[in-house]
């Protein structure tokens, strides 16, 4: 049996956090996996582009632009809204919060807006996508 | 030097879909460089969505040329396969953004409002990349009181290592009565927070000003504008793809100059690649700009703007 790998895994943790250090100019140690993409390591739009296009060649996988969004609403029912005017409802916020297990609860809170979100990110949260990815890859060609 | 003639039919099918780049338009500056607009005609979603293919397409396009001697990326494509990084590394001809020119120009541009209006100080928007830094940089070295604006701890202590002051965007703006906006992400600024009687020099698109009424005396102009190089030739395409991409009959956007003076001067290192970008690079530009005769221009919409036109701005109260 084959075990999915882990986001903490050095073979995925160390491509990611070269990956950040690359495209933000930053040493290694200052990107940690709790680090918090925007707030602790100045990335902004641009640089996630970058982030994404070093982790799909370096993993050989494909990261839909939104996908953490999109897992978020894809655990919803038919009907059910993630978002009103671009405020998460409360299901939203239940949802991105599964999707995202790496993000402490208290952060998000009510009236939390879709543009708000990227703040949450953490160094992890790519982690947990790249293995997400990988094992679904797996499985595909399985 | 110079870019020569390319056919359309030259590309063939790769990776399912069909490439074809088109030649928009020959540019030149008689006796210094000739060059051609080159369009890589996807989508803004299809070139996000798929970076490798992009870089693949991009790579098709400099691969069919012949005799060049610099590339320089426009719009997305300066931004996708981590700015030019991925491209340069396919191809044997310098890849360049044209981040150093649209600094350069923003930062003589800014030099001049302020000399205009006898403001000492800005804000400025966008210090999280690479051409809000670079220009936070250079107002600074020129003597101007910086304060560059955005949350994070990341970007509080970038600002305290540089030397200059940090604050959140509406507290910067409102504060400060010429505004430097820098950012790749635009519509960051309710116009409410701009002073009456304050400018706004806006740095290439996005527009940094959301929608919505705007207060009385705002001046907007267009942060990285060159005079439009004389003798400057680019057919009659051309001059329909100059007012088409908003350039205005007299004027051109700074990056597209990066290539044309690398290879005018033989330059065959980029000015710009990648995230960093120096002030000793922007420097570099602004030598060799200045060679050929390159000025910046201040100008809101397709108009210059003279000092005549500060005048409600000077000494005002906000």
């Amino acid at each position: 049996m084959i075990h999915p790998p882990h986001p903490r895994d050095p073979a995925i943790f160390g491509v990611v956090q070269d990956a950040f250090a690359e495209a933000l100019g930053l040493d290694l140690d200052e990107v940690e996996y709790e680090s918090k993409i925007i707030e602790d390591l100045g990335a902004e739009s641009l640089d996630l582009l970058d982030i994404v296009f070093r982790l799909e060649r370096a993993f050989d996988i494909k990261i839909p632009r939104g996908g953490i969004e999109s897992a978020a609403r894809d655990g919803l029912e038919e009907g059910e809204a993630y978002e009103v005017n671009g405020v998460l409802t409360a299901l939203g916020i239940e949802k991105l919060a599964e999707a995202m297990p790496e993000v402490p609860r208290a952060e998000f809170r009510e009236g939390l807006k879709v543009a708000e979100v990227p703040l949450l990110f953490r160094v992890a949260t790519f982690c947990r996508l790249v293995c997400h990815l990988i094992e679904s890859k797996g499985r595909q060609s399985a | 030097m110079g870019v020569r003639r390319l056919d359309f039919g030259l590309y063939g099918s790769r990776h399912g879909r069909d490439f074809d780049a088109g030649r928009i338009c020959e540019v030149s500056m008689p006796g210094a460089a000739v060059g051609e607009i080159i369009s890589v005609p996807w989508m803004p979603h299809e070139l996000l969505e798929d970076q490798s293919s992009a870089v693949d397409a991009m790579a098709e396009a400099v691969d069919a040329l012949s005799g060049v001697s610099a590339v320089g990326l426009g719009s997305l494509l300066a931004v996708v396969g981590s700015r030019g990084e991925a491209l340069a590394s396919r191809v044997d001809v310098p890849i360049t953004t044209g981040a150093a020119a649209t600094s350069w120009a923003a930062i003589e541009n800014t030099l001049q409002v302020l000399d205009w209006t006898g403001e000492k100080s800005v804000a400025l928007l966008g210090f999280s990349g690479t051409v809000g830094e670079t220009v936070a940089a250079g107002l600074k070295r020129a003597g101007v009181e910086v304060t560059a604006t955005g949350r994070g701890r990341a970007l509080a202590r970038r600002a305290e290592e540089m030397g200059v002051g940090f604050t959140s965007i509406q507290e910067g703006v409102s504060s400060h009565k010429v505004v430097v906006g820098a950012g790749t992400t635009g519509s960051v600024v309710e116009p409410q927070w701009m002073q009456t009687n304050s400018v706004l020099v806006d740095v290439a698109l996005p527009s940094s000003l959301k929608k919505g009424e705007r207060p009385t005396g705002l001046l907007i102009l267009a942060g990285e504008a060159m005079d439009l190089p004389k003798g400057w030739r680019r057919g009659f395409w051309g001059r329909i793809y100059h007012l088409l991409a908003g350039y205005g009959p007299h004027q051109i956007y700074a990056c597209l100059a990066e290539p044309m003076v690398m290879a005018a001067h033989g330059i065959d290192e980029p000015f710009a690649q990648g995230r960093k970008l120096s002030l000793e690079k922007v420097d570099v530009f602004s030598e060799a700009a200045q060679d050929l005769g390159l000025e910046a221009r201040l100008a809101s919409g397709w108009k210059s703007v003279e000092k005549k036109h500060f005048a409600h701005i000077q000494g005002g109260v906000g």
